[in-house]
């Protein structure tokens, strides 16, 4: 047994202007897990502690919550693998939400992300054209029951720098799930689909991997270069800033083996796009004001064909 | 006041099913849960569901009927047995059509596995995340067909005028403000009650709400004194360490180190039915061969890799509540409760005797698992009984035109929550909860007898007395009261515990899941009967056993594997 201080963010929107905190010390093995924590000094000590919970085992995302300014699922985290030398565990609500209570944050911005997916199998043909199930692969299905690990609890929602900067992004865990449409052979409406995420700013992911910390190992960050490249493959709304960038980028990096700047600007905006090339002409001017504006030719590096053997290597061919 | 044809008490799978089933059907439908419906219990179910759709061997729903009738030790009804086995086939090819993510064979077909009690491989499964790949496919048929979600909506009532059903009470935890929800037909799909128990896989939330709420409204509960006992669960928390872990060749060990399982059944060891094997664990615990009141449940031998490419998931939860690695170190479980097999009376459409007022999936009692269950079988039951419950139901409204809404029962219920906020001292339901879990674990756990059952009924009694005397709520607040929520399930666990424990007080015989020492014998000269539990203002509950056990196919006869 030990002497845990939980160190509680505190806060009723109904009353608060303010939160406050509140320490609450329980007496528990070490070993039990945050969420036990919290029922604990809930039953012994302060009936109004509130927080959301339900399977205590890591299965309906319920207690996503930030445990010493890292987010995660408080029934999976033992208290002995968080606290500090005094035995402290400081709990505050999941970031990128509005608090309501306590621990419990306003979800309903992260279902609304899911709702705009369509997040509904849409077969070509009838259901009734088919008197058993449809055939599916073992592979095809694998690849389908990796992302369906993914218990909705936001924590990789709630730790996307893009989503705190813009709130319109799709966020990690539902592009993971447009991949699972995406990829279902069963389905569709693929392109529709890969279209409705780029639009939802499926390219403003910056591929920084905070949402790798996924307690179910959905590993969304991967799932979402996944839909990237189904939408290069598909060539899905390849005219947007998004796919030309990260095809100018790739397109130099192999020729050069270095970044091309002002090719990349030209890329990405667009050539012939007069008025987007204007906007950020003041940046160009101020850059060479400073004597930062980047060459307009490059040479390649030395050693460029070692940087294209690693494209040769790496490359799914694009068709 | 809200308004809608059908309103359906829970997000599960059970309650899910019949709201797609019904919204199909043309009816303006709503869910009133009291979690986000992905929340749900169901989506903990990792082993499977049952369906004899003979992807793998022959099989066929007669087959399927037999096995189930069997493992319910002849308790079960035989001719809704054979509704949800005929069903089955139908209900799971469904769920493919939806989307539903289950694993293939190399052929493209569903993949079935072998089930304990079942004649042949017919439980398909999606890796070990069943439970959860069904509860999304539903959802996503929500919102395919926009059905309208009450949710973090906790209902405390239902409604009943001129003797039918006219929706219920919900109180809303964002604003603390209790609602009226009308309905021509309300479907109970509220899940299971295991908090009766302190040792139990079910999740904090799996409290019994139907089962009080229906029983408070003047419906009978039914075959209450079956409950299933899973004999792997974590001392620490109760979580489920799945029978798939035995399947791999785990071994349980007691105190001595012995594999002590082959005392108890020569043949099967540590592979014998899930009754068997609580039971044998149970009596060495009881007879000192114990390890801190557990046994062992031990995987070392089967090595890193197996152990990491099929049970991770039970490796990462016994490590995360215990701080045992499982590949390193022998876990230690004991039996926990898991099931309820008894529930709100139905018929075979999921009928109460409340016109209007249906149940589905683990609160109701059709019943198809009679004195024991198999696995695989309820989730089966919550796809089958959710869309059965939902089709009579959109039947049903036709004939009905507008009901009268209940301002009574939300009158009284605004007295029940106000009464107990107004509360400024008392005892609070942790207390209460513990006073009740102590007694069920005591007496009403795996072995039973008359004294013990004896001190149940009256530790009960007295705790509801407490209860309606003086339960107190600390929280005020008017957003997402847990506090006052955990009280009211309180009330509602404490219906269902009294009710467990006078039915199986009277049943004087052992059957499936009760095993009572003083009766250790099946006696169906007497028993072939179901327990009708009755809500008696005065103390435990009215007992009837006027509902006999259908049998049709299969005449009972001695359950032996
Ligand atoms: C760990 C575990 C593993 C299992 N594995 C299997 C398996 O492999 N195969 C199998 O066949 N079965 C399995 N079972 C059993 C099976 O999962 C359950 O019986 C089944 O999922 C119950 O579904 P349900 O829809 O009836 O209830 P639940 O899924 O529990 O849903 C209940 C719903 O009711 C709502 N609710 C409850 N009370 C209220 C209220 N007062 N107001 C509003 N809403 C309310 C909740 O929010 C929830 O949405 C398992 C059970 C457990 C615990
Ligand atoms: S992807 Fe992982 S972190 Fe994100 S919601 Fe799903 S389970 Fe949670
Ligand atoms: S990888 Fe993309 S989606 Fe994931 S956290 Fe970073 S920016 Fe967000
Ligand atoms: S309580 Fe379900 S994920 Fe933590």
């Amino acid at each position: 047994m030990a002497k845990i201080t939980l160190d509680i963010f505190r806060f009723d929107e109904a009353v608060d202007v303010v939160p406050h905190r509140d320490a609450v010390v329980v007496d528990i093995p070490e070993t039990t897990t945050v969420l036990d924590a919290l029922e604990t000094a809930k039953a012994d000590v302060d009936g109004s502690i509130s927080f959301r919970r339900s399977c205590r085992s890591a299965i309906c995302g319920s207690c996503s919550m930030n445990i010493n300014g890292i987010t995660g699922l408080a029934c999976k985290t033992p208290c002995n693998t968080v606290m500090d030398e005094t035995g402290a565990i400081k709990i505050d609500p999941t970031p990128n939400f509005q608090p309501m209570k306590d621990l419990v944050v306003h979800m309903d911005p992260f279902w609304d992300k899911y709702a705009r997916l369509k997040p509904y199998l849409q077969p070509s043909d009838s259901d009734s054209a088919h008197e058993r199930e449809r055939r599916v692969s073992p592979d095809d299905m694998k690849k389908l029951v990796d992302v369906a690990n993914c218990v909705m609890c936001a924590t990789c929602y709630a730790l996307c720098p893009v989503v705190s900067v813009d709130p319109a992004f799709a966020g990690p865990a539902a592009i993971a799930y447009a991949y699972r449409f995406i990829e279902d052979v069963r389905d569709g409406q693929r392109k529709e689909r890969i279209a409705q995420i780029s639009e939802d700013y499926l390219w403003l992911c910056a591929h920084c991997y905070a949402c790798s910390y996924c307690p179910k190992h959905v590993d969304p960050n991967d799932r979402i270069i996944d839909v990237k490249r189904a939408a290069i493959k598909d060539r899905v709304l390849m005219n947007e800033r998004g796919p030309r960038h990260a095809l100018v980028v790739t397109k130099w990096i192999k020729k050069v083996g270095m970044l091309h700047e002002t090719e990349l600007i030209a890329g990405t905006i667009g050539r012939f796009n007069v008025r987007g090339l204007l906007k950020v002409a003041p940046l160009g001017l101020r850059m060479a004001y400073k004597g930062k504006m980047p060459p307009m030719f490059l040479k390649p590096i030395p050693k460029v064909d070692e940087v294209r053997t690693i494209f040769d290597a790496l490359e799914v061919p694009v068709s | 006041m809200i308004k809608h044809d059908v309103v359906v008490i829970g997000g599960g799978l059970a309650g899910m099913r019949a709201a797609v089933e019904a919204a199909e059907g043309g009816a303006d439908v709503a869910i009133v849960s009291k979690m986000h419906p992905v929340r749900s219990h169901s989506g903990a179910a990792q082993g499977g569901i049952n369906a004899a759709l003979g992807n793998r061997e022959d099989d066929s729903p007669k087959a399927h009927t037999f096995d189930t009738v069997k493992g319910s030790d002849y308790l079960g009804d035989q001719d809704a047995v054979a509704a949800m086995c005929e069903d089955a086939p139908g209900q799971i090819i469904w769920l493919e059509h939806r989307g539903c993510i289950f694993s293939r064979l190399p052929d493209g077909r569903i993949a079935q596995r072998p089930f304990g009690g079942a004649g042949s491989p017919r439980t398909c499964y999606s890796a070990d995340v069943t439970g959860l790949v069904i509860l999304h496919t539903l959802w996503e048929q929500l919102e395919r067909f926009g059905v309208k979600v009450y949710e973090e909506y906790f209902c405390t009532a239902l409604c009943v005028e001129d003797g039918i059903g006219t929706g219920v009470v919900a109180y809303n935890m964002r604003n603390g403000a209790l609602e009226l929800i009308t309905a021509k037909a309300t479907i109970f799909a509220t899940g299971g009650a295991g908090r009766m128990y302190a040792k139990t896989t079910n999740g904090y939330a799996s409290t019994a709400d139907g089962f009080g709420i229906a029983y408070k409204a003047g419906i009978p509960l039914m075959d209450m004194e079956f409950m299933q006992f899973h004999p792997t669960t974590l001392k620490e928390n109760g979580v489920l360490m799945t029978e798939g872990a035995r399947g791999e060749g785990a071994y349980l060990l007691n105190a001595l180190g012995e594999r002590f399982m082959f005392k108890y059944a020569p043949n099967k060891g540590e592979l014998a039915s899930r009754d068997v094997v609580s039971r044998a664990e149970w009596t060495e615990i009881l007879e000192g061969r114990g390890v801190d009141g557990c046994v062992l449940l031990d995987m070392r031998h089967l090595g890193r890799e197996k152990i990491l490419e099929r049970l991770p998931q039970i490796r990462e939860l016994a490590l995360d509540a215990t701080g045992k690695d499982a590949i390193n170190e022998p876990i230690p479980i004991l039996p926990g409760a898991h099931y309820t097999m008894g529930g709100i009376e139905t018929d075979k459409w999921g009928a109460t005797r409340i016109p209007g007022v249906y149940a589905a999936g683990e609160c109701a009692c059709v019943s198809v698992h009679g004195a024991n269950r198999l696995g695989g079988n309820s989730l089966l039951e919550t796809i089958v009984f959710g869309a059965r419950s939902a089709k009579h139901a959109v039947n049903y409204i036709k004939s009905v035109g507008e009901v009268r809404p209940s301002e009574r029962t939300l009158k009284a219920q605004q007295e029940r929550v106000s009464g107990l906020l107004g509360r400024t001292s008392g005892t609070r339901s942790p207390i209460l909860r513990r006073a009740m879990n102590a007694t069920m674990s005591e007496n009403t756990f795996i072995f039973r007898n008359e004294a013990g059952l004896r001190k149940a009924v009256d530790e009960l009694s007295a705790v509801r007395k407490e209860f309606d005397a003086s339960a107190y709520v600390m929280d005020k607040s008017t957003t997402f009261n847990t506090d006052l929520v955990t009280t009211l399930e309180t009330d509602f666990l404490i219906d269902a515990a009294l009710a467990l424990a006078a039915g199986s007080l009277a049943r004087t015989e052992s059957r499936g899941a009760q095993a009572r020492t003083d009766y250790p014998e099946r006696d169906d000269a007497n028993w072939l009967k179901h327990t009708l539990a009755w809500r008696n203002e005065q103390g435990p509950p009215r007992l009837d056993y006027s509902r006999a056990v259908t049998i049709a196919d299969f005449a009972p006869e001695v359950r032996s594997y």
